[in-house]
């Protein structure tokens, strides 16, 4: 970024950043310095991407007009604890509008590969068309600025995520990868392939630590592209950390929101896998299908239950303090530390375990492993998997695919093996489409396409108006649990006000851990922009940019084609009520429907205008 | 009064689960708190008969009082 002013508010167009351009048809490249137009162009990822995406009439996700967009937000790569995020955008292979167009969609990951990526003096990466043959992208960083070249990738084809990422490891040092699995490589049946991105502790103990930008089918994308992989190689460039910045850091290592993040042994309450613990008093952990039955089986994977059998190790991303997540390893007879499972972090979790009847860690583990290592979304795998499980259930006498039911450990990895290698189109492309072949859509849990994530659709109505995936894209998902709001009115402030604005976190470049609790609308913002790069902005800017972006998504989805019958809840939820959830019934046909009556009421004075 | 208090998540640890307690009739939740020591940077819900609550809110016999952290993100 070239930063010639103090106020991007007023002055955004001083404020340039770095774009190449990258036609794959001819591999042409263009790099400029683009001027900002706003202050969602200065903050960066989907606030930028999405800009160019409304720029873009595009019926089909697979097709050479459809772009690739890889960018990061202002605070990657800075000093900012949890500045790490990659952003990767384009129109979606798996959430599209019933209408049959594919909607804007963004993923964000960590890992270290956006820091490179912006060290090696680029902000934003733009695909066009695509590669007649495979290949991978190597960023570089020279005096001149960063060189992109692309490389016959025919080597890397048919490898893992994890193996993908050490075979380019040993090729180029001082460098972080971003990769499909064998699922992108095989886009035209797997529409949920994830990108992997490599981190630090990786690279160095050899063992598949990636990171993901999991949802909306960016890694088919990427396929689609053939591109199989991108290396960012630069050297480190971390910033100072200033007196201010520090003291941000200890708010947010000791705010209440990453509290419970961290490691039990620091007082913490133990990583996300912790919300199994807060939600099943309420027997609200997804169960088979979303379908808790009010019995104990989700207990089984409380963390007390886990730690008597294997290794639990808190871990944290790349120079983070919060250590959100866990390793689970085999256990040694002697009680030390095995063998490397998987990474246990709430979603993928749940997901691949007991919503899908699985309840042994082990086998949960392993079951996230092989998810990650091909490169898919565990999200829409894993709900895409219990739509089956649940129509097995149902149709004892013609189940799908090899029969496999709740719990069926062995059976349920072949579905995931078969799908991870394009052999499965039925699981690979959603549960949206598994659900409308099979004629039964009521229990298919997606909204608008796009699976959501492991909190009950009874538990967060919110989940309608989310923009990029259930629980990454409105904030909503723990309010009923937390707060036991049941009120319409409390709910419309929740979605029209305060808890979009956690999409904030991916334009800027921070997790959403960095406050979870009050949002991107804070001075703790405010200060890591003045500190790196002496940039002045009101928190309530801040607000006002990320409310725009999120209404721009909104208004997007709706030129896609979406109709606002199709913000709505799973027809289960609303149709056949679940008395085993412990919660007010904010689900049903009356609240659902005044509820949208309001919300709409407030976007849609908003959204004229928004898109020509 | 008797209150029966039940803790959840990390809250368990080195305390217990289930208990039955004595308290003086006006005690409110944050009694409860303040003796069991819970972490109030911890502390996310509680409920007084599976009815959400807050600290200042008063108990009375036989109530149950349920502790849970917090949940935000996954």
């Amino acid at each position: 970024m070239k930063i010639q002013t103090t106020d991007p508010v007023t002055h955004p167009e001083q404020i340039l950043y770095r774009r190449c351009t990258i036609d794959l048809k001819n591999g042409k490249q263009k790099m400029e310095d683009v001027p900002c137009q706003n202050l969602e162009d200065v903050l960066g990822g989907f606030g930028r991407s999405f800009q160019l995406l409304a720029e873009r009439n595009i019926s089909r996700a697979y097709s050479a007009e459809n772009p690739l967009i890889i960018n990061t937000g202002l605070l990657t790569g800075s000093s900012a604890m949890t500045g790490l995020r990659t952003y990767f955008s384009s129109y979606s292979p798996i959430k599209g509008s019933k209408a049959g167009l594919p909607a804007a969609m963004w993923s964000a990951g960590s890992g270290k590969f956006g820091c490179k990526f912006k060290w090696a003096g680029l902000d934003e990466l733009i695909f066009e068309n695509r590669s007649e043959k495979p290949v991978y992208v190597l960023i570089k960083e020279t005096i001149d600025g960063p060189e992109i070249t692309l490389k016959p990738a025919e080597h890397l084809l048919g490898l893992s995520t994890h193996k993908k990422i050490m075979t380019l490891h040993k090729e180029y040092d001082d460098a972080h990868f971003a990769v499909i699995g064998q699922a992108g490589e095989n886009w035209q049946n797997v529409t949920m392939g994830s990108v992997a991105l490599s981190t630090v502790n990786q690279l160095k103990s050899g063992d598949d630590k990636l990171r993901f930008a999991g949802r909306g089918g960016m890694g088919s994308i990427m396929g689609h592209k053939n591109i199989i992989a991108l290396v960012a190689q630069s050297t480190d460039k971390h910033p100072p950390i200033t007196k201010e910045v520090k003291e941000v850091h200890k708010q947010v290592i000791t705010g209440g929101g990453s509290a419970r993040l961290q490691p039990i042994k620091r007082g913490g309450g133990g990583g996300t896998w912790a919300a199994y613990d807060v939600m099943q008093p309420f027997h609200a952990v997804p169960v088979n299908n979303y379908r808790p039955q009010g019995n104990n089986l989700a207990e089984k994977l409380f963390r007390e239950n886990v730690e008597k059998d294997y290794d639990i190790q808190s871990a944290a991303c790349y120079r983070c303090g919060i250590t959100c997540h866990n390793y689970i390893s085999e256990k040694n007879p002697d009680g030390s530390r095995g063998d490397f499972i998987a990474k246990f972090d709430y979603e993928p979790l749940n997901l691949l375990s007991t919503n899908i009847g699985i309840h042994d860690p082990g086998q949960a583990g392993r079951l996230i492993h092989l998810c990650d290592n091909y490169g898919m979304d565990a999200i829409s795998l894993g709900v895409t998997i219990s739509y089956a499980l649940s129509y097995n259930e149902r149709h004892p006498e013609n189940p799908l695919f090899n029969g496999a039911t709740f719990g069926d450990y062995e059976k349920i990895r072949e579905l995931i093996i078969l799908s991870g290698e394009g052999k499965l189109p039925g699981i690979g492309k959603g549960s949206r489409h598994l659900s409308e072949l099979m004629g039964e859509t009521d229990y298919a849990y997606h909204i608008k396409g796009l699976e959501i994530a492991a909190y009950l659709p009874e538990t967060n109505p919110g989940y309608c108006w989310a923009i990029a995936g259930g629980h990454m894209s409105m904030g909503s998902y723990g309010t009923l649990i937390r707060e036991g709001l049941s009120d319409v009115d409390s709910w419309v402030k929740v979605i029209t006000e305060d808890k979009l604005h956690i999409v904030g976190f991916d334009m800027v470049g921070l997790c959403k851990f960095f406050d979870i609790t009050q949002g991107i609308g804070t001075d703790k913002i405010a200060t890591c922009l003045k500190s790196d790069f002496n940039l002045e902005i009101e928190p309530e800017k801040i607000k006002a940019a990320v409310r725009r972006a999120f209404l721009l998504g909104l208004a997007l989805e709706l030129r896609q084609g979406y109709t606002k019958a199709e913000y709505c809840l799973p027809a289960e939820v609303t149709e056949k009520p679940n008395p085993h959830i412990n919660l007010p019934n904010i689900s049903n046909p009356e609240f659902m429907a005044e509820l949208a009556e309001k919300v709409w009421e407030v976007f849609d004075k908003e959204l004229e205008g928004l898109i020509p | 009064m008797q209150i029966t208090v039940s803790l959840h998540g990390v809250f368990r640890i080195d305390r217990f689960k289930l208990k039955t307690l004595e308290y003086p009739a006006g005690s409110d939740i944050q009694k409860v708190i303040d003796d069991l020591k819970i972490p109030v940077k911890l502390l996310g819900i509680m409920l007084i008969n599976r009815v959400h609550a807050k600290s200042t809110d008063i108990l009375h016999d036989g109530d149950t009082l349920m502790l849970l952290p917090l949940l935000e993100g996954g």
